[in-house]
């Protein structure tokens, strides 16, 4: 088994697998429904084939058909050719043996990939053993081989670990070693660092691309992502609406687009460092390098670094003109910066403060957080868990500022305490220039009135069971005893200024796009016209071109409104977009704040480096000088 | 499984080219009338309805009801002479067009079995309804309650459930079928509720628990909506499904109940009478007049067995994940008639 | 795990005890304690309920009475059980209880055993035949079986599956041919649905089907298998092997030789022990010890074999055999236990009418081991076919929903993707993510079981827990009421604290955060 493949191994470069008028159809209510169509296209050796499209476009299901993974009502037609082979309509029996071991599938959810009864090992160990012919030690003893190999750490004792012991990057990481475990001649990855954060995800495409070159099989990477197509691809097919739209190599697709898709998609694609003049942290290797030392070395000299000393100069000023006696944590945090760049440890908890961002409690404001702690209260016998420590920050009327973190930061922990659903334990929450601490929902009631809401999932926020127009109108109810024609008349200025049909008032969510209910989800939000709006991750489950849409009108109401915004949100992008000042979040502690710009060129905490340097941005050019500077950084701060 | 998702999508699209989707002016469909559509579809459970709601219009309108004389000849108490030997029926697969005067036969001393089945699946359905009602109401409350607010409520309220599920219920439905059982069927009905609610109560609370940390729910509440209206304007209508289903599981297994009951000596006790106290008190004719036992028993079976399949296409009809998969078979066969049509 | 097992005992042991309070001033409201005296016309009338009164200490307030009883079924933990007594009879409770428990524990675990076997296998491949005509068919059973009421069930199973089958092994004479023709269509139709596949393979699982059930239902009559029923050394072999393939299939797949080997050389040596375990039974008196002990030795030489052959994954073969030395061993038990139906069927206690309807066991019937255990399960058998009707349909469906549920998960996908055979996907990855959830169903089951044998142990006259309830419930005797709630609300815990133990063995997650 293991000579025939050595031999079979074809060079680089030469076709692994040619696909032609391929296609995808699914029995939907007693008829065939196209899921894809017209797909010619070929995967060479050593190669990574992108296929890029937005939900619904096909990208993932065409490639299942390769493998005859498609649901029960799914056919596929067409030819697919693995090395000479057809795939298509290949008898299960014969199918069996070229999955997992011609062809591996990464696929996108690790947690609910891996099946939770068994350890990682033994599900390495089992797809080994199905296509070699070798006894329990051998492939024990290359299964921890390539656990080796896709980095994780203690493999002795991962291997013995269930999934649900593995963080989300190790899962993966165990997921691809699974895949790689017969050396493929190609690998299939849908979406394989969508679920991830993008720290994880810069490792795992760190991996993937240093695993390309060693193995030397085809790749076909399904993704939304135009970032990480930009980091990995060779060369793209865009598809849309189950068609290819456009194919060519990376650099003819991003730099001369020639479908106005294609160039409508990359267009709607935020791009890290686009709202500054200077470019954003992590564009090159000396960037790298000149923070790398910080973290390294206490002695190194920063005659090199151009803003940092005056920076932290300013920053104590502000301080001193602060000077309230809770702050006196950040004081202490100055006067060791006030002569040097900050040198800050990556577990530092500490807050830093870019100059002019300094909470300033005594100024008017729209939100206030005074050393505030937030608690999950404890249910039954589950103990109180302590979400976010020490958090001082403030918002001015009108101001959008930014939170940006990863999962389990604590960044939506904050939303929700501003809207006196979680309690703030410790410290105080002023909104509106109401302290809510301590608040029962009673009492809560009356302040509601000024504060919105915008939740991620716009499918889950809108209760199901009502027309949308009734949950638009809610508020405007339960306020001001609003009712008949003159709410009707409400409700429809509502859904004109979120640029949707008043007609739309009499249906229900489920009916609507995503990027309409989140429309629908924003004029409730609107609806009292509140001094405060919370936006949590308002964009993250829409597709890119749907999100584009939503923030230009996100931006629009805001001129429009008003209203003082706390944008939570995971990708940097977007908050530079539309965001004044970005405050970044770790572990549940603040780590630093500062204006969009100073954040985005010049970051100084060490985990703010590693989240912007870890961020794709959509260009190749400029994302292979990206990458050396991530992988610098990934070196630097493996362990944090 | 992802068709459906892909349809969505396939919507979402549509945001491309810009509110395409909305110049269809017509109204949707709300989330009722997408269940009932799903619900009409389902064969078993409206074959069940129909059956189901002849066998009480028979039951009802023969015996009348309520003062109400019925059209049925004989009454249920009154003994005649008998007409076959031993009573058999007058209605036989021999003589399939004419009923006769006692199509279901008749007792020892000359009753009418056809009146009796009807006044027993009467009485039984009427205990079979209290039942589901009582438990709908003692099991939603109690179970959104507890979902709802979690903490010491929960656990106190679910303790309780603990006592109810440690014992069968037949069990606890003797001891209380001593205390109130005897003619009074809708007594025996309401003392039944107050036991079969549990398990309703812990799915209402699972389904609360769950339908809590929805979105919709904090949005309601930061739109100032008290916890009442959440519980039941927004919470309460999404959690309809599961209470639907339940009851109308729990009423199938109601009527069975009630028979066992009945049939033991504890539920309805002559000169009350129902379905179970029939076969009860037939028992031991079955050797010599099984049609005294084949009747009541193939009433108290039609009936459970339409209610649960009424309770399978509500479930069917409730889930959003349900969908028909259509056979290969048929989806060949349509294949192919397509193609006829196309040629 | 132990904290949270104890915390569990210990608040359930409270409810328990809150229960039994309620129901005891529940049941003083409800049980007439005079009702024989009600219609009594002697002259001192006055003085029985005095005496009455006294007996049953109706004086003192109930709560009180509560507390004395509670009393007297605490010395249970020093040894002095006092569960009172029942007044009408004048027997001690504890001394109805002794032989009532076994009884119902006896009926109660083996309807279980079978239920849950036959549920889950026809759970499975409904679950894994989803929308097929099998599908649609065992949903349609279970509705059926949900629906039907245990009493009526008995009364039919009393008539059709007792008095006529005595009538027929007695006076075999077949009247018609068409059951027999009904009965094999049938069959063929079931495991046609059950195995599918192509058209081609369906009609083969048809014919085959059909023509193996005719033909051992010609070889029951023509032999006259009904009346000398045995399984015999050739039985044993047979059936065996036949097993041993099944066996082998479901673990490992028949490609693997090495474990077919295995499992068929362990039939062999079973088939070689079946003469001197004969000799063994005849010329030692047998029990329940000697049999569990066979049964462990069995199983280790089972293991013994597969660990023989060696190969990649010895432990694989050792279980494969160890299930097939599991059933080729209950079959020489069986084989051994049918060998004491001729003697067993003439004893006049019997009167050539075997299959019992009433009671645990046969008055008058002495006999060794074999004939005792022989007189048992003819009794046992109508009340647990009862029983595991019932409980059957809820295993199926409960089998079948939790199973498409996982059939639809992530992780089955990538099984598949990974090349593994749909066999290796079920049996490995999606039975027992399937099977998981069932730990927290099967208490619940049983006390509905418990629940059901009340019924049935009425009907037929089963002298277990359930009839003890009934009929001191219609006596009006309270003590006995109050033991049996006691004792089957600790048989419901007890039931449940198994179940979280197997839930927690089972599943990782578990078995790690607690």
């Amino acid at each position: 088994m293991a000579e025939k493949k050595a031999e079979a191994q074809p060079k680089t470069g030469s076709p692994i697998l040619e696909v032609n008028d391929l296609g995808v159809q699914f029995w939907v209510s007693d008829e065939w429904w196209m899921a894809a169509e017209h797909l010619d296209y070929t995967v060479n050796a050593g190669e990574v084939l992108a296929i890029v499209g937005e939900s619904g476009s096909g990208k993932s299901q065409s490639s299942m058909s390769l493998l005859g993974l498609l649901p029960s009502n799914g056919r596929a037609t067409g030819s697919a050719k693995l090395n000479g082979r057809e795939l298509i309509g290949m008898p299960p029996e014969k199918m069996q043996a070229v999955r997992g071991n011609d062809i591996s599938v990464i696929f996108q959810e690790p947690m609910t990939a891996l099946n939770p009864v068994y350890t990682a090992g033994y599900q390495i160990v089992e797809t080994l053993r199905v296509h070699l012919d070798i006894g329990p030690s051998e492939a024990k003893q290359r299964a921890l081989e390539l656990m080796r190999l896709v980095e994780i750490p203690d493999p002795e004792d991962r291997f013995h670990s269930f999934p649900h012991q593995l963080s989300g990057g190790q899962r993966q990481r165990i997921m691809i070693a699974q895949a790689l475990a017969c050396q493929p001649k190609l690998l299939i990855a849908d979406e394989p660092t969508t679920a991830l954060d993008v720290t994880v995800q810069a490792e795992i495409l760190k991996l993937m691309r240093e695993l390309k070159s060693k193995l030397d099989a085809g790749i076909i990477l399904i993704t939304h992502d135009m970032g990480v197509v930009a980091d990995m691809a060779d060369r793209i097919i865009v598809m849309r609406a189950g068609k290819v739209v456009e194919s060519g190599t990376a650099e003819e697709i991003f730099y001369n687009p020639q479908h106005p898709y294609t160039k409508q998609l990359l267009e709607a694609v935020p791009h890290l460092g686009e709202g500054t003049d200077s470019e954003a942290f992590g564009g090159s290797i000396d960037d790298v390098e000149a923070s790398l030392s910080d973290i390294t070395s206490d002695q190194a000299s920063h005659a090199d670094d151009p803003v940092g000393a005056p920076d932290s100069a300013v920053g104590g000023d502000g301080l001193s003109e602060a000077g309230a006696a809770d702050m006196a944590v950040a004081e202490a945090r100055a006067q060791v910066t006030a002569q040097d760049r900050p040198d800050i440890e990556m577990d530092s908890t500490e807050t830093y403060y870019h100059p002019g961002s300094q909470a300033d409690f005594s100024k008017p404001s729209a939100l206030q957080l005074r050393d505030a702690a937030i608690e999950y209260p404890a249910i039954g016998r589950k103990k109180a868990f302590r979400a976010a420590h020490h958090i001082n920050l403030m918002i001015a009327p009108g101001e959008v500022v930014g939170l940006v973190g990863e999962s389990g930061s604590g960044k939506t922990t904050i939303g929700r305490a501003a809207l006196g659903l979680l309690p703030t334990v410790e410290g105080d929450m002023v909104v509106n220039g109401t302290s809510i601490k301590g608040l029962s929902n009673k009492q809560m009631r009356p302040l509601r009135k000024e504060v919105g809401i915008v939740f991620q999932d716009p499918g889950s926020s809108l209760n199901p069971r009502l027309p949308v127009g009734e949950s638009i109108g809610e508020p405007l109810y339960l306020h001001e005893g609003m009712k008949g024609p003159e709410l009707s008349k409400r409700v429809e200025e509502l859904l004109t200024a979120v640029e949707l049909p008043t007609s739309m008032r009499n249906r229900y969510p489920h009916e609507l796009s995503g990027g309409q209910r989140q429309r629908i989800g924003i004029a409730r939000a609107l609806t009292l016209r509140p001094k405060l709006l919370i936006a949590d991750e308002p964009t993250s489950a829409l597709d890119v071109s749907v999100q584009a849409k939503v923030l230009d009108l996100f931006e629009g109401l805001q001129k429009e409104y008003g209203f003082a915004c706390l944008f939570i949100s995971h990708d940097l992008a977007v908050v530079e977009r539309i965001a004044e000042r970005i405050a970044v979040m770790r572990h549940g502690y603040l780590v630093e704040i500062g204006k969009s710009s100073q954040v985005v060129s010049n970051p100084v905490h060490p985990y703010t480096q590693r989240l912007l340097s870890a961020v794709p941005v959509p260009d190749p050019q400029e994302q292979r000088k990206r990458r050396e500077a991530r992988d610098a950084v990934l070196e630097a701060t493996m362990n944090a | 499984m992802s068709t459906d998702n892909d349809k969505q999508n396939a919507l979402a699209l549509d945001e491309v080219g810009d509110n395409a989707i909305e110049s269809k002016e017509t109204e949707g469909l709300s989330q009722g009338k997408i269940v009932l559509r799903k619900f009409l579809r389902h064969k078993g459970a409206m074959i069940s309805i129909v059956v189901l709601v002849l066998v009480a219009i028979f039951a009802f309108s023969a015996q009348g009801f309520a003062g109400i004389p019925g059209w049925w000849k004989f009454s249920h108490t009154a003994s005649g002479p008998v007409v076959n030997p031993g009573g058999a029926p007058t209605w036989s697969f021999a003589n399939f067009f004419s009923l006769g005067d006692h199509p279901f036969g008749q007792d020892e001393i000359g009753r009418d079995n056809f009146s009796r089945v009807m006044k027993g699946t009467q009485i039984s359905l009427v205990v079979m309804f209290i039942i589901g009602i009582v438990c709908l109401i003692i099991g939603t409350v109690v179970g959104a309650v507890a979902g709802y607010y979690r903490g010491w409520v929960d656990s106190v309220l679910m303790r309780i459930t603990d006592g109810f599920v440690i014992l069968p219920v037949i069990v606890v439905g003797s001891i209380l079928g001593v205390l109130v059982g005897g003619a009074n069927g809708p007594l025996l009905g309401v003392a039944l509720g107050c036991i079969l609610w549990v398990g309703l109560a812990r799915l209402v609370r699972g389904d609360f628990m769950s339908l809590r940390e929805r979105e919709f729910v904090d949005s309601a509440r930061v739109a100032g909506a008290s916890d009442f209206r959440i519980m039941f304007k927004h919470m309460l209508p999404n959690a309809m499904g599961v209470i639907i289903v339940n009851t109308t599981l729990i009423m199938s297994q109601a009527i069975v109940l009630e028979a066992s009951l009945s049939y033991l000596g504890f539920g309805i006790k002559p000169p009350g009478i129902s379905l179970g106290q029939l076969i009860s008190e037939y028992q031991t004719s079955f050797a010599t007049r099984p049609w005294l036992f084949w009747w009541p028993g193939l009433f108290i079976i039609v009936i459970a067995l339409c209610v649960n399949f009424i309770g399978d296409g509500l479930r069917d009809a409730f889930d959003p994940r349900m969908k028909t998969i259509p056979s290969w078979r048929k989806m060949k066969k349509a294949e192919r008639m397509a193609q006829k049509e196309a040629k | 795990m132990i904290r949270f097992i104890l915390r569990r005992l210990l608040s359930t042991a409270l409810v328990l005890l809150v229960v039994t309070f309620v129901l005891y001033l529940l049941l003083n409201v409800a049980l007439d304690f005079f009702w024989d005296l009600r219609a009594s016309t002697s002259p001192n009338i006055e003085a029985l309920y005095e005496s009455r009164r006294r007996l049953l200490d109706l004086d003192t307030p109930a709560i009180v009475r509560y507390f004395k009883w509670l009393a007297g079924v605490g010395g249970c933990a020093i040894g002095q059980c006092d569960f009172g007594i029942a007044w009408k009879s004048g027997q001690e409770v504890t001394e109805q209880l002794q032989g009532a428990i076994v009884n119902t524990i006896k009926l109660i675990t083996a309807s279980t055993i079978v239920a849950i076997i036959l549920g889950i296998a026809v759970g499975m491949i409904s679950a894994i035949r989803q929308y097929s005509g099998f599908d649609y068919f065992i949903t349609f059973v279970s509705f059926l079986l949900y629906s039907l009421p245990v009493f009526w069930v008995a009364v039919l199973l009393k008539q059709y599956g007792a008095i006529d089958i005595n009538n027929f092994i007695n006076d075999p004479t077949l009247e018609s041919w068409w059951p027999i023709i009904i009965g094999c269509v049938a069959m063929g139709l079931f495991w046609m649905g059950a195995l599918g596949g192509s058209a081609k393979r369906r009609v083969i699982t048809f014919v085959a089907a059909a023509v193996i059930t005719f033909g051992t239902i010609y070889y029951i009559l023509a032999s006259g298998w009904m009346q000398h029923p045995t399984i015999g050394l050739l039985g044993v072999v047979v059936i065996g092997a036949g097993a041993a393939i099944v066996m082998t299939y479901l673990s490992t797949g028949l490609k693997n030789r090495r474990v077919l080997y295995a499992t068929l050389i362990t039939v062999a040596v079973g088939a070689l022990l079946y003469w001197p375990l004969m000799n063994l039974f005849y010329y030692v008196d047998m029990n329940w010890l000697w049999m569990f002990g066979l049964f462990i030795v069995a199983i280790a030489v089972a293991v013994g074999i597969g660990l023989a052959f060696r190969g990649p994954d010895p432990w694989d073969t050792a279980r494969t055999t160890s299930f097939t030395a599991i059933i080729v061993a209950v079959l020489i038990f069986a084989d051994r236990v049918l060998q004491g139906w001729q003697e067993y069927s003439d004893d006049p206690a019997i009167n050539n009418r075997p299959i019992a309807t009433i009671g645990a066991s046969a008055p008058n019937i002495d006999g060794d081991f074999w004939i005792t255990n022989l007189d048992s399960f003819t009794h046992l058998l109508l009340p647990s076919i009862a029983l595991v009707l019932i409980s059957f349909a809820s295993y199926t469906r409960y089998t079948r929903g939790s199973m498409l549920e996982v059939l639809g998960q992530d992780y089955i996908r990538t099984a598949r993707a990974k090349g593994l055979n749909e066999r290796t996907v079920i049996m490995r990855h999606a039975m027992r993510n399937a099977l998981l959830p069932l730990a927290s169903v099967v208490p619940v089951d049983i006390i509905t079981m418990i629940g059901g044998a009340v019924i049935t142990e009425t009907i037929f006259g089963w002298n277990g827990m359930g009839k003890l309830f009934i009929d001191s419930l219609r006596q009006a005797e309270l003590d006995p009421v109050m033991a049996y709630i006691l004792i089957t609300g600790l048989l419901a815990i007890i039931a449940n604290l198994v179940a979280d133990f197997l839930y927690a063995v089972l599943d990782p997650r578990i078995r790690v955060n607690a």
